[in-house]
Protein backbone atom coordinates (compact mmCIF):
# COMPACT_ATOMS: atom_id res chain seq x y z
CA UNK A 1 0.00 0.00 0.00
CA UNK A 2 1.61 3.42 -0.49
CA UNK A 3 1.55 6.60 0.43
CA UNK A 4 -1.39 8.09 -1.03
CA UNK A 5 -3.80 5.37 -0.17
CA UNK A 6 -2.71 5.08 3.29
CA UNK A 7 -3.61 8.89 3.41
CA UNK A 8 -6.72 8.20 1.76
CA UNK A 9 -7.46 5.18 4.31
CA UNK A 10 -6.64 6.99 7.24
CA UNK A 11 -8.84 10.46 5.65
CA UNK A 12 -11.44 7.85 5.50
CA UNK A 13 -11.01 6.92 9.10
CA UNK A 14 -10.69 10.40 10.21
CA UNK A 15 -14.07 11.31 8.99
CA UNK A 16 -15.95 8.11 10.91
CA UNK A 17 -14.16 9.14 13.90
CA UNK A 18 -14.88 13.11 13.56
CA UNK A 19 -18.49 11.53 12.71
CA UNK A 20 -18.96 9.91 15.76
CA UNK A 21 -18.82 6.49 13.96
CA UNK A 22 -15.58 5.16 15.00
CA UNK A 23 -12.98 3.40 12.71
CA UNK A 24 -15.50 0.14 12.88
CA UNK A 25 -16.51 -1.53 9.50
CA UNK A 26 -13.25 -0.44 8.42
CA UNK A 27 -10.64 -2.85 6.72
CA UNK A 28 -7.65 -1.12 8.42
CA UNK A 29 -4.28 -2.51 9.15
CA UNK A 30 -2.05 -1.87 12.63
CA UNK A 31 -1.07 1.12 11.40
CA UNK A 32 -3.95 3.09 10.17
CA UNK A 33 -5.62 1.56 13.47
CA UNK A 34 -2.88 3.55 15.71
CA UNK A 35 -3.13 6.63 13.74
CA UNK A 36 -6.95 6.45 14.16
CA UNK A 37 -6.25 6.08 18.12
CA UNK A 38 -4.50 8.95 18.09
CA UNK A 39 -7.45 11.12 16.19
CA UNK A 40 -10.24 10.12 17.98
CA UNK A 41 -7.99 11.72 21.05
CA UNK A 42 -7.30 14.97 18.94
CA UNK A 43 -11.43 15.03 18.63
CA UNK A 44 -11.46 17.01 22.04
CA UNK A 45 -7.92 19.19 21.25
CA UNK A 46 -8.57 22.21 22.45
CA UNK A 47 -9.14 25.49 20.58
CA UNK A 48 -5.61 26.90 20.54
CA UNK A 49 -7.60 30.27 20.86
CA UNK A 50 -8.97 29.13 23.99
CA UNK A 51 -6.06 27.86 25.60
CA UNK A 52 -4.00 31.56 25.17
CA UNK A 53 -7.00 33.08 26.18
CA UNK A 54 -7.09 31.47 29.61
CA UNK A 55 -3.17 32.03 29.82
CA UNK A 56 -3.74 35.48 29.78
CA UNK A 57 -6.33 35.83 32.37
CA UNK A 58 -4.36 33.81 34.25
CA UNK A 59 -1.90 36.14 34.05
CA UNK A 60 -4.09 39.35 34.58
CA UNK A 61 -6.05 37.53 37.37
CA UNK A 62 -2.38 36.88 38.94
CA UNK A 63 -1.40 40.36 38.70
CA UNK A 64 -5.10 41.63 39.86
CA UNK A 65 -4.35 38.91 42.53
CA UNK A 66 -1.19 40.16 43.56
CA UNK A 67 -2.80 44.44 43.86
CA UNK A 68 -5.64 42.69 45.91
CA UNK A 69 -3.15 41.28 48.49
CA UNK A 70 -1.10 44.61 48.49
CA UNK A 71 -4.18 46.98 48.77
CA UNK A 72 -5.96 44.77 51.79
CA UNK A 73 -2.18 44.56 53.81
CA UNK A 74 -2.82 48.76 53.32
CA UNK A 75 -6.48 48.29 54.27
CA UNK A 76 -5.14 46.30 57.29
CA UNK A 77 -2.83 49.47 58.46
CA UNK A 78 -5.79 51.68 57.95
CA UNK A 79 -8.38 49.54 59.30
CA UNK A 80 -6.97 47.70 61.61
CA UNK A 81 -7.44 43.88 62.48
CA UNK A 82 -10.29 42.70 61.74
CA UNK A 83 -11.65 46.43 61.36
CA UNK A 84 -12.83 45.74 58.08
CA UNK A 85 -14.47 41.85 58.05
CA UNK A 86 -16.24 42.53 54.68
CA UNK A 87 -13.18 42.63 52.50
CA UNK A 88 -13.03 40.06 49.88
CA UNK A 89 -9.51 38.55 48.79
CA UNK A 90 -10.01 37.89 45.44
CA UNK A 91 -12.32 39.11 43.20
CA UNK A 92 -14.19 37.40 40.16
CA UNK A 93 -15.46 40.32 38.84
CA UNK A 94 -15.80 41.53 34.93
CA UNK A 95 -12.90 41.61 32.39
CA UNK A 96 -13.06 45.44 32.45
CA UNK A 97 -12.59 45.11 36.18
CA UNK A 98 -9.55 42.95 35.63
CA UNK A 99 -8.02 45.27 33.59
CA UNK A 100 -8.16 47.98 35.60
CA UNK A 101 -7.24 46.27 38.64
CA UNK A 102 -4.04 44.91 36.67
CA UNK A 103 -3.07 48.54 35.50
CA UNK A 104 -3.34 49.59 38.93
CA UNK A 105 -1.12 46.61 40.08
CA UNK A 106 1.58 47.65 37.48
CA UNK A 107 1.44 51.08 38.39
CA UNK A 108 2.04 49.93 42.24
CA UNK A 109 4.49 47.35 41.24
CA UNK A 110 6.48 50.24 39.15
CA UNK A 111 6.73 52.58 42.16
CA UNK A 112 10.04 51.75 44.37
CA UNK A 113 9.71 49.86 47.35
CA UNK A 114 11.81 51.16 49.98
CA UNK A 115 12.66 48.55 53.08
CA UNK A 116 9.48 46.05 52.12
CA UNK A 117 9.99 43.88 55.08
CA UNK A 118 9.89 47.03 57.86
CA UNK A 119 6.67 48.65 55.86
CA UNK A 120 5.23 45.25 54.85
CA UNK A 121 3.48 42.66 56.97
CA UNK A 122 4.38 39.55 55.01
CA UNK A 123 7.24 39.26 52.45
CA UNK A 124 8.39 36.54 50.59
CA UNK A 125 6.16 34.04 51.98
CA UNK A 126 7.45 34.13 55.82
CA UNK A 127 5.76 36.43 58.37
CA UNK A 128 7.77 39.24 59.62
CA UNK A 129 7.34 41.48 62.62
CA UNK A 130 7.70 45.30 61.59
CA UNK A 131 8.73 45.78 65.52
CA UNK A 132 11.41 42.85 65.62
CA UNK A 133 12.25 44.95 61.80
CA UNK A 134 13.02 48.24 63.55
CA UNK A 135 14.86 46.85 66.92
CA UNK A 136 17.43 45.26 64.36
CA UNK A 137 17.63 47.89 62.15
CA UNK A 138 18.06 50.05 65.05
CA UNK A 139 20.48 47.63 66.32
CA UNK A 140 22.55 47.69 63.41
CA UNK A 141 22.81 51.24 63.15
CA UNK A 142 23.91 51.68 66.32
CA UNK A 143 26.99 48.99 66.38
CA UNK A 144 27.96 50.81 63.04
CA UNK A 145 27.90 54.21 64.76
CA UNK A 146 30.33 52.08 67.85
CA UNK A 147 32.32 51.12 65.54
CA UNK A 148 32.80 54.66 63.65
CA UNK A 149 32.97 56.63 66.87
CA UNK A 150 35.37 54.06 68.56
CA UNK A 151 37.98 54.13 65.36
CA UNK A 152 37.93 57.49 65.57
CA UNK A 153 38.42 58.07 69.54
CA UNK A 154 41.09 55.62 68.72
CA UNK A 155 42.80 57.14 66.36
CA UNK A 156 43.01 60.46 67.78
CA UNK A 157 43.86 59.24 71.47
CA UNK A 158 47.32 56.91 71.03
CA UNK A 159 48.41 55.77 74.44
CA UNK A 160 52.08 57.72 74.97
CA UNK A 161 53.36 54.75 75.89
CA UNK A 162 55.40 54.98 72.88
CA UNK A 163 56.90 58.09 73.42
CA UNK A 164 60.71 57.49 75.07
CA UNK A 165 62.42 60.26 76.13
CA UNK A 166 66.42 60.27 77.39
CA UNK A 167 68.41 62.57 79.45
CA UNK A 168 72.16 63.06 79.05
CA UNK A 169 74.29 65.15 80.96
CA UNK A 170 76.87 66.79 78.33
CA UNK A 171 80.43 67.04 80.00
CA UNK A 172 82.40 68.31 77.15
CA UNK A 173 79.82 67.93 73.72
CA UNK A 174 77.99 71.48 75.04
CA UNK A 175 80.84 73.94 76.39
CA UNK A 176 79.03 77.01 77.89
CA UNK A 177 79.57 79.88 75.82
CA UNK A 178 81.92 82.96 76.96
CA UNK A 179 79.94 85.36 78.47
CA UNK A 180 80.61 88.75 77.11
CA UNK A 181 79.11 90.36 80.25
CA UNK A 182 80.24 87.89 83.19
CA UNK A 183 83.34 86.09 83.97
CA UNK A 184 84.34 84.42 86.26
CA UNK A 185 87.41 86.57 87.52
CA UNK A 186 87.39 88.77 90.78
CA UNK A 187 89.56 91.05 91.90
CA UNK A 188 91.37 92.43 95.41
CA UNK A 189 94.14 94.66 96.88
CA UNK A 190 94.71 96.14 99.80
CA UNK A 191 96.95 98.39 101.11
CA UNK A 192 98.11 96.29 104.01
CA UNK A 193 96.10 98.21 106.71
CA UNK A 194 95.98 96.10 109.98
CA UNK A 195 91.91 95.52 109.57
CA UNK A 196 89.83 93.52 106.74
CA UNK A 197 88.57 95.71 103.90
CA UNK A 198 85.18 97.37 105.77
CA UNK A 199 81.32 97.27 104.22
CA UNK A 200 80.74 99.17 100.80
CA UNK A 201 79.81 98.65 97.27
CA UNK A 202 82.45 98.46 94.17
CA UNK A 203 83.07 101.12 92.34
CA UNK A 204 81.91 101.85 88.91
CA UNK A 205 82.60 98.81 86.38
CA UNK A 206 84.57 100.28 83.55
CA UNK A 207 86.60 98.07 80.53
CA UNK A 208 90.42 99.58 81.77
CA UNK A 209 91.03 101.01 85.09
CA UNK A 210 93.27 103.78 85.64
CA UNK A 211 93.00 104.41 89.57
CA UNK A 212 91.83 101.22 91.78
CA UNK A 213 89.45 102.24 94.45
CA UNK A 214 90.23 102.75 97.56
CA UNK A 215 88.09 103.23 100.98
CA UNK A 216 90.89 105.18 102.96
CA UNK A 217 92.38 107.30 100.24
CA UNK A 218 96.12 107.44 100.51
CA UNK A 219 96.67 110.47 98.38
CA UNK A 220 94.66 113.18 98.63
CA UNK A 221 96.08 115.42 96.17
CA UNK A 222 97.15 113.58 93.48
CA UNK A 223 98.51 115.29 89.94
CA UNK A 224 96.05 114.09 88.10
CA UNK A 225 93.07 113.00 89.61
CA UNK A 226 90.80 109.92 87.84
CA UNK A 227 87.33 108.18 88.65
CA UNK A 228 88.45 105.23 90.48
CA UNK A 229 87.10 101.93 88.44
CA UNK A 230 87.04 98.09 88.15
CA UNK A 231 87.48 96.26 85.85
CA UNK A 232 83.89 94.49 84.99
CA UNK A 233 80.68 94.82 82.53
CA UNK A 234 80.22 98.44 82.45
CA UNK A 235 76.32 97.29 82.76
CA UNK A 236 76.49 96.56 86.36
CA UNK A 237 76.07 99.10 88.24
CA UNK A 238 76.24 98.84 92.03
CA UNK A 239 74.34 101.05 94.64
CA UNK A 240 76.06 104.52 95.27
CA UNK A 241 77.37 103.92 98.83
CA UNK A 242 81.00 104.17 100.26
CA UNK A 243 83.32 102.09 98.75
CA UNK A 244 83.91 98.95 100.42
CA UNK A 245 83.68 95.30 99.74
CA UNK A 246 79.95 93.75 99.09
CA UNK A 247 81.18 91.05 101.26
CA UNK A 248 82.43 92.77 104.17
CA UNK A 249 80.47 93.62 107.67
CA UNK A 250 83.02 95.83 109.29
CA UNK A 251 82.21 99.82 109.20
CA UNK A 252 85.34 100.68 109.87
CA UNK A 253 86.84 102.27 106.72
CA UNK A 254 89.68 100.09 106.05
CA UNK A 255 91.49 99.33 102.51
CA UNK A 256 91.86 95.69 103.70
CA UNK A 257 94.90 93.33 104.71
CA UNK A 258 96.36 92.68 101.22
CA UNK A 259 98.20 94.62 98.65
CA UNK A 260 98.46 96.39 95.23
CA UNK A 261 96.16 98.97 95.54
CA UNK A 262 92.42 98.00 95.78
CA UNK A 263 90.22 96.77 98.45
CA UNK A 264 90.35 93.46 100.03
CA UNK A 265 92.50 91.06 101.71
CA UNK A 266 94.46 90.07 98.18
CA UNK A 267 96.45 91.23 95.97
CA UNK A 268 95.74 93.47 93.04
CA UNK A 269 94.06 96.41 91.76
CA UNK A 270 90.35 94.93 92.58
CA UNK A 271 87.63 94.82 95.31
CA UNK A 272 87.05 91.90 97.42
CA UNK A 273 89.01 88.51 97.94
CA UNK A 274 90.36 87.77 94.35
CA UNK A 275 93.05 88.79 92.65
CA UNK A 276 92.55 90.94 90.09
CA UNK A 277 91.20 94.17 88.80
CA UNK A 278 87.37 92.86 89.52
CA UNK A 279 84.81 91.99 92.25
CA UNK A 280 84.55 89.09 94.21
CA UNK A 281 86.60 85.77 94.34
CA UNK A 282 88.96 85.03 91.73
CA UNK A 283 91.42 86.32 89.18
CA UNK A 284 91.48 88.21 86.32
CA UNK A 285 88.49 91.32 86.31
CA UNK A 286 84.90 90.89 86.00
CA UNK A 287 82.89 89.74 89.01
CA UNK A 288 83.92 86.30 90.95
CA UNK A 289 81.92 83.84 92.45
CA UNK A 290 79.22 81.54 91.49
CA UNK A 291 78.62 77.87 90.58
CA UNK A 292 81.78 75.83 89.16
CA UNK A 293 82.70 74.72 85.69
CA UNK A 294 82.92 71.15 85.64
CA UNK A 295 86.29 69.91 85.32
CA UNK A 296 89.63 71.02 87.06
CA UNK A 297 88.62 69.18 90.39
CA UNK A 298 84.86 69.74 90.22
CA UNK A 299 83.20 65.89 89.93
CA UNK A 300 79.74 66.02 87.54
CA UNK A 301 76.42 66.52 89.63
CA UNK A 302 74.53 62.75 89.48
CA UNK A 303 70.89 62.34 88.78
CA UNK A 304 69.02 60.25 90.87
CA UNK A 305 65.16 61.49 90.53
CA UNK A 306 64.97 62.19 87.06
CA UNK A 307 61.23 61.65 85.73
CA UNK A 308 60.85 61.85 81.70
CA UNK A 309 59.31 64.87 80.29
CA UNK A 310 55.50 64.43 78.86
CA UNK A 311 54.90 64.84 74.72
CA UNK A 312 53.51 68.15 73.71
CA UNK A 313 49.86 67.77 71.94
CA UNK A 314 51.27 69.90 69.05
CA UNK A 315 54.43 67.64 68.81
CA UNK A 316 52.34 64.19 69.03
CA UNK A 317 50.47 65.31 65.77
CA UNK A 318 52.81 66.59 64.11
CA UNK A 319 54.92 63.62 64.92
CA UNK A 320 57.95 65.86 65.53
CA UNK A 321 61.01 64.82 67.37
CA UNK A 322 64.54 65.66 68.25
CA UNK A 323 66.70 67.13 71.06
CA UNK A 324 66.21 70.21 73.65
CA UNK A 325 69.64 71.48 75.24
CA UNK A 326 69.51 73.05 78.60
CA UNK A 327 71.62 75.23 80.51
CA UNK A 328 70.65 74.32 84.52
CA UNK A 329 72.80 75.29 87.54
CA UNK A 330 73.02 72.28 90.00
CA UNK A 331 73.22 73.47 93.43
CA UNK A 332 74.94 72.21 96.34
CA UNK A 333 71.42 71.01 97.65
CA UNK A 334 71.05 68.98 94.27
CA UNK A 335 68.22 71.21 93.32
CA UNK A 336 68.58 72.13 89.79
CA UNK A 337 68.08 76.43 89.46
CA UNK A 338 68.06 78.24 86.92
CA UNK A 339 67.24 76.55 84.11
CA UNK A 340 67.97 77.99 80.41
CA UNK A 341 67.43 76.79 77.12
CA UNK A 342 70.15 76.41 75.53
CA UNK A 343 69.11 74.22 71.92
CA UNK A 344 65.59 74.97 71.24
CA UNK A 345 63.12 72.22 70.21
CA UNK A 346 59.99 74.40 69.84
CA UNK A 347 56.45 72.81 69.15
CA UNK A 348 56.08 72.50 73.18
CA UNK A 349 58.52 70.72 73.77
CA UNK A 350 61.28 73.12 75.18
CA UNK A 351 58.51 73.87 77.98
CA UNK A 352 57.61 70.69 78.89
CA UNK A 353 61.83 69.87 79.30
CA UNK A 354 62.16 72.58 81.52
CA UNK A 355 59.23 71.77 83.79
CA UNK A 356 60.64 68.18 84.14
CA UNK A 357 64.11 68.94 84.90
CA UNK A 358 62.62 71.52 87.24
CA UNK A 359 61.75 68.44 89.03
CA UNK A 360 65.12 66.71 88.99
CA UNK A 361 67.17 66.04 92.01
CA UNK A 362 70.82 65.34 91.84
CA UNK A 363 73.65 63.89 93.62
CA UNK A 364 75.74 67.37 93.92
CA UNK A 365 78.93 68.30 92.29
CA UNK A 366 82.17 67.25 94.86
CA UNK A 367 84.94 69.70 94.95
CA UNK A 368 87.75 68.97 97.37
CA UNK A 369 84.74 66.75 99.71
CA UNK A 370 82.47 69.32 99.46
CA UNK A 371 79.37 69.92 97.44
CA UNK A 372 79.30 72.61 95.49
CA UNK A 373 77.26 74.18 92.41
CA UNK A 374 78.02 73.52 89.47
CA UNK A 375 76.60 74.76 85.95
CA UNK A 376 75.96 71.46 83.69
CA UNK A 377 74.24 71.12 79.88
CA UNK A 378 71.50 68.83 79.88
CA UNK A 379 70.10 66.93 76.73
CA UNK A 380 66.18 66.12 76.56
CA UNK A 381 65.89 63.73 73.79
CA UNK A 382 62.17 63.44 72.57
CA UNK A 383 61.39 60.28 70.18
CA UNK A 384 58.39 59.09 68.87
CA UNK A 385 58.67 55.46 68.41
CA UNK B 1 11.72 17.76 21.34
CA UNK B 2 10.93 19.93 24.72
CA UNK B 3 7.75 18.78 26.48
CA UNK B 4 6.61 21.06 28.81
CA UNK B 5 6.34 18.67 31.86
CA UNK B 6 7.08 18.96 35.69
CA UNK B 7 10.54 17.16 35.43
CA UNK B 8 10.74 16.29 39.44
CA UNK B 9 8.81 17.26 42.29
CA UNK B 10 11.24 19.61 43.39
CA UNK B 11 10.59 21.73 40.76
CA UNK B 12 6.72 21.52 40.99
CA UNK B 13 6.94 22.21 44.29
CA UNK B 14 9.27 25.36 43.85
CA UNK B 15 6.67 26.69 41.42
CA UNK B 16 4.01 26.01 43.94
CA UNK B 17 5.74 28.20 46.57
CA UNK B 18 6.45 30.46 43.81
CA UNK B 19 3.60 30.85 43.02
CA UNK B 20 1.94 31.23 46.75
CA UNK B 21 4.42 33.93 47.46
CA UNK B 22 3.61 35.72 43.86
CA UNK B 23 0.62 34.58 42.11
CA UNK B 24 1.83 36.04 38.64
CA UNK B 25 4.17 32.86 39.17
CA UNK B 26 0.80 30.47 38.89
CA UNK B 27 0.95 31.11 34.89
CA UNK B 28 3.51 28.64 34.32
CA UNK B 29 1.66 26.10 36.62
CA UNK B 30 -1.37 26.74 34.16
CA UNK B 31 0.79 26.03 31.61
CA UNK B 32 2.44 23.00 33.00
CA UNK B 33 -1.09 21.29 33.69
CA UNK B 34 -3.22 22.53 31.60
CA UNK B 35 -3.47 19.66 29.09
CA UNK B 36 -4.11 17.49 32.06
CA UNK B 37 -6.76 19.11 33.81
CA UNK B 38 -8.22 19.63 30.12
CA UNK B 39 -8.22 15.87 29.16
CA UNK B 40 -9.59 14.79 32.83
CA UNK B 41 -12.51 17.56 32.18
CA UNK B 42 -13.19 16.62 28.52
CA UNK B 43 -13.38 13.25 29.06
CA UNK B 44 -16.79 13.80 31.57
CA UNK B 45 -18.58 16.18 29.27
CA UNK B 46 -20.35 15.88 26.07
CA UNK B 47 -18.96 18.61 23.92
CA UNK B 48 -15.79 20.88 23.49
CA UNK B 49 -17.31 23.87 24.93
CA UNK B 50 -18.08 22.70 27.86
CA UNK B 51 -14.92 21.17 29.10
CA UNK B 52 -13.17 24.40 27.89
CA UNK B 53 -15.58 26.56 30.06
CA UNK B 54 -15.08 24.20 33.35
CA UNK B 55 -11.49 23.77 32.62
CA UNK B 56 -11.74 27.65 32.96
CA UNK B 57 -13.10 27.48 36.48
CA UNK B 58 -11.16 24.78 37.66
CA UNK B 59 -8.23 27.23 37.02
CA UNK B 60 -10.23 30.34 38.51
CA UNK B 61 -10.58 28.61 41.86
CA UNK B 62 -6.99 27.13 41.84
CA UNK B 63 -5.95 30.64 41.43
CA UNK B 64 -7.77 31.95 44.31
CA UNK B 65 -7.00 29.08 46.63
CA UNK B 66 -3.47 28.76 45.75
CA UNK B 67 -2.57 30.62 48.84
CA UNK B 68 -4.35 27.42 51.15
CA UNK B 69 -2.38 24.57 49.32
CA UNK B 70 -0.41 22.50 51.50
CA UNK B 71 2.03 20.46 49.95
CA UNK B 72 1.70 16.76 51.05
CA UNK B 73 3.34 14.76 48.73
CA UNK B 74 1.12 14.31 46.40
CA UNK B 75 1.92 15.90 42.82
CA UNK B 76 -0.27 19.02 42.33
CA UNK B 77 -2.31 18.32 39.36
CA UNK B 78 -3.75 16.06 42.18
CA UNK B 79 -5.17 19.12 43.67
CA UNK B 80 -6.01 20.59 40.16
CA UNK B 81 -8.10 17.20 39.32
CA UNK B 82 -9.73 17.53 42.88
CA UNK B 83 -10.77 20.64 41.93
CA UNK B 84 -11.79 19.72 38.47
CA UNK B 85 -13.96 17.02 40.49
CA UNK B 86 -16.01 19.09 42.51
CA UNK B 87 -16.33 21.69 39.37
CA UNK B 88 -17.92 18.54 37.27
CA UNK B 89 -20.13 17.36 40.25
CA UNK B 90 -21.66 21.08 40.19
CA UNK B 91 -21.48 21.05 37.02
CA UNK B 92 -23.70 17.64 36.66
CA UNK B 93 -26.02 18.90 39.68
CA UNK B 94 -27.24 21.59 37.39
CA UNK B 95 -27.37 18.87 34.27
CA UNK B 96 -29.47 16.34 35.28
CA UNK B 97 -28.52 14.02 32.23
CA UNK B 98 -25.68 13.41 34.58
CA UNK B 99 -25.64 12.32 38.04
CA UNK B 100 -22.57 9.75 38.46
CA UNK B 101 -20.84 9.54 41.52
CA UNK B 102 -17.67 11.01 41.63
CA UNK B 103 -15.72 9.00 43.74
CA UNK B 104 -14.39 6.58 41.00
CA UNK B 105 -13.31 9.62 39.36
CA UNK B 106 -11.06 11.49 42.09
CA UNK B 107 -9.65 7.81 42.76
CA UNK B 108 -9.06 8.07 38.95
CA UNK B 109 -7.54 10.72 39.09
CA UNK B 110 -3.23 10.92 39.82
CA UNK B 111 -3.51 7.39 37.87
CA UNK B 112 -5.75 7.22 34.61
CA UNK B 113 -3.70 6.40 31.50
CA UNK B 114 -5.88 7.34 29.60
CA UNK B 115 -5.92 11.22 30.44
CA UNK B 116 -1.87 11.11 30.96
CA UNK B 117 -1.77 9.87 26.95
CA UNK B 118 -4.62 12.53 26.01
CA UNK B 119 -2.64 15.03 27.81
CA UNK B 120 0.67 14.10 25.83
CA UNK B 121 -1.01 13.81 22.57
CA UNK B 122 -2.59 17.51 22.91
CA UNK B 123 0.83 18.68 24.18
CA UNK B 124 2.51 17.10 21.36
CA UNK B 125 0.50 18.98 18.93
CA UNK B 126 1.96 21.91 19.79
CA UNK B 127 5.58 20.82 18.77
CA UNK B 128 4.81 19.54 15.37
CA UNK B 129 5.67 21.64 12.37
CA UNK B 130 3.30 24.60 11.64
CA UNK B 131 1.56 23.10 8.47
CA UNK B 132 1.33 19.90 10.21
CA UNK B 133 -0.12 21.66 13.53
CA UNK B 134 -2.39 23.64 10.97
CA UNK B 135 -3.94 21.09 9.44
CA UNK B 136 -4.41 19.35 12.49
CA UNK B 137 -6.08 21.78 14.14
CA UNK B 138 -8.62 22.76 11.04
CA UNK B 139 -9.60 19.24 10.97
CA UNK B 140 -9.82 18.13 14.22
CA UNK B 141 -10.78 21.84 16.62
CA UNK B 142 -12.22 23.06 13.34
CA UNK B 143 -13.41 19.95 11.89
CA UNK B 144 -13.12 21.42 8.40
CA UNK B 145 -13.12 19.02 5.43
CA UNK B 146 -9.97 17.99 3.88
CA UNK B 147 -11.83 20.17 1.01
CA UNK B 148 -12.01 23.33 2.61
CA UNK B 149 -8.78 23.08 4.31
CA UNK B 150 -6.95 22.58 1.04
CA UNK B 151 -9.06 25.66 -0.57
CA UNK B 152 -7.73 27.39 2.78
CA UNK B 153 -4.10 27.04 2.06
CA UNK B 154 -4.13 26.98 -1.87
CA UNK B 155 -3.51 22.91 -2.10
CA UNK B 156 -4.19 19.83 -3.54
CA UNK B 157 -6.54 17.69 -1.41
CA UNK B 158 -3.53 14.76 -1.77
CA UNK B 159 -0.88 17.53 -0.15
CA UNK B 160 -3.10 18.21 2.82
CA UNK B 161 -3.91 14.23 3.37
CA UNK B 162 -0.48 13.67 3.35
CA UNK B 163 -0.16 16.70 5.59
CA UNK B 164 -2.78 15.05 8.31
CA UNK B 165 -1.12 11.21 7.47
CA UNK B 166 1.99 13.19 8.47
CA UNK B 167 1.26 14.61 11.21
CA UNK B 168 -0.67 11.99 12.77
CA UNK B 169 2.55 9.86 12.32
CA UNK B 170 4.64 12.61 14.13
CA UNK B 171 2.50 12.22 17.28
CA UNK B 172 2.79 8.34 16.79
CA UNK B 173 6.73 8.53 16.96
CA UNK B 174 6.96 11.15 19.51
CA UNK B 175 4.46 9.06 21.83
CA UNK B 176 6.21 6.34 21.76
CA UNK B 177 9.48 8.37 22.55
CA UNK B 178 7.84 9.52 25.29
CA UNK B 179 6.65 6.63 26.62
CA UNK B 180 10.29 4.68 25.94
CA UNK B 181 11.66 7.51 28.33
CA UNK B 182 9.47 7.11 30.37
Amino acid sequence: MNSFSIADELDQAVNNVLAGVGAAGLNTDLEIGELVGIASELRDLPEPTFRAQLKAQMSGHSVSKSATLVASQNEDRLCGAGACPGRVAFDFGTLASREKSRLHTASLQSQPEILPSLFRSTSEGYPLHQRNMAASLFMHVTALALVVVGGVWASHDQPVKKIFTTHTIALAEYPLPPSESVSHGGGGGGTRDKLKASAGAPPRFAAEQLTPPMVVVQNLHPSLPTESTVIGPPDVVFPKTQAGDLYSTLLVPSNGAGYGGGIGDNHGTGVGIGTGPGVGPGSGGGIGGGPYSLGTGVSAPRPIYDPEPEYSNQARVAKFQGDVVLWVVVGADGIPRDVRVQRSLGMGLDEKAIAAVRNWRFEPAMKDGHAVAVQVSIEVKFRLF
Amino acid sequence: MHLKVVENDTDERFLVEAAQRDPSCFAELYEQNFNRVYAFVVRRVATREEAQDLTAEVFHQALAGIGKFEWRGAPFVAWLLGIAAHVLAAHWQCNPKRQEILAEDLELAGNDGSIERRAMIFQLVESLPDDQRQVIIRRFVDQRSIKEIAQEFSRSEGAIKQLQLRALRNLRTRLRSHHEQL
